[in-house]
């Protein structure tokens, strides 16, 4: 049995007992998102995952990158995006106003669902979005089973 | 690395209203001694879809991404949607709203505006009577 903790939906500790509730899932726990860890409330780079019958196709939005400011790896079925934001605003001899762009190193793993090829893989990069295909090892691609009519 | 486009910047305010529901795209907004520079992320969209006007000190921004194929198979994780941005801001009157410049490029859209002469800081020398 495992441990869970009750929120009451009202009275006087309610709120405080969500709020607790939300730093222990920050710091202690991580969430699982069906492909890999997710930190509570901010992950980078915003990642859609699709796959078809041949591939698997990673989408990232990574606006303001170049291709210099990015790796990709793939180990085993482990997709690596990794990289550097570049700094937004000059560091001198400026009035900042506003500034909601993060900068800075990023690192984000993906375990993809099956076995891939990754010496195939194949990865762009058009206008802040990175896209990275991984083809599916034959064993990973579904296979039509021919159905029989019992004798 | 990627180029950077010219976005025309438009007069008219046919696009001045902001869509049912959309985006807001992250921007820094800094001042240099000579002009101001608004830099807005909207990945996935392209010049083409880029929309920048100008009126009565009022700066819209829109930008529409491609449509997306609809040949996706299994979606595995979403955490993006696709889907329109917009933002506007109330530039201060003084600036010289038709020498603006925007650029885009790798999804993000920079606009430069120059500060008219008068703005310019100006060094007060000290005279010792």
């Amino acid at each position: 049995m495992g441990i869970r903790s009750w929120v009451p939906a009202a009275g006087p500790f309610a709120e405080l007992q969500r709020q607790m509730n939300r730093v222990f899932d920050s710091v202690f726990g991580r969430e699982l998102g069906p492909l890999g860890p997710m930190r509570a409330g901010y992950v980078y780079p915003p990642t859609n995952v699709w796959e078809t019958g041949d591939v698997y196709v990673v989408e990232c939005e990574v606006p303001g990158l170049e291709m210099e400011d990015l790796e990709v790896y793939v180990t085993g079925d482990q997709l690596t995006v990794s990289g550097r934001r570049p700094e937004t605003v000059p560091e001198a001899g400026v009035t900042l106003h506003r500034r909601e762009r993060d900068s800075g190193r990023f690192s984000r793993a993906l375990t993809l669902p099956g076995p891939v090829n990754g010496g195939a893989t194949e990865a762009t990069l058009s206008d802040g979005r990175l896209t990275v295909r991984v083809p599916k090892t034959e064993e990973s691609k579904p296979k039509r089973v021919t159905i029989q009519a019992a004798s | 690395m990627a180029k950077t486009v010219d976005i025309p910047v438009e007069r008219e305010s046919a696009l001045r209203e902001p869509p049912a529901s959309y985006f807001v795209p992250a921007t820094d907004i800094y001042e240099t001694p000579d002009e101001l520079v608004l830099a807005a992320e909207m990945p996935g969209v392209k010049a083409d879809g880029m929309d920048v006007t100008v009126e009565d000190s009022v700066l819209v921004l829109r930008g529409r991404p491609r449509a997306e194929p609809e040949t996706r198979g299994g979606v595995l994780l979403k955490e993006f949607a696709s889907g329109e941005y917009y933002r506007a801001f109330q530039l201060p009157a003084d600036f010289d709203t038709a020498r603006i410049q925007a650029t885009l490029k790798q999804g993000v859209l920079t606009l430069r505006l120059p500060k008219s002469e008068r703005m310019k800081p100006k060094r007060i020398e000290v005279k010792v009577e």
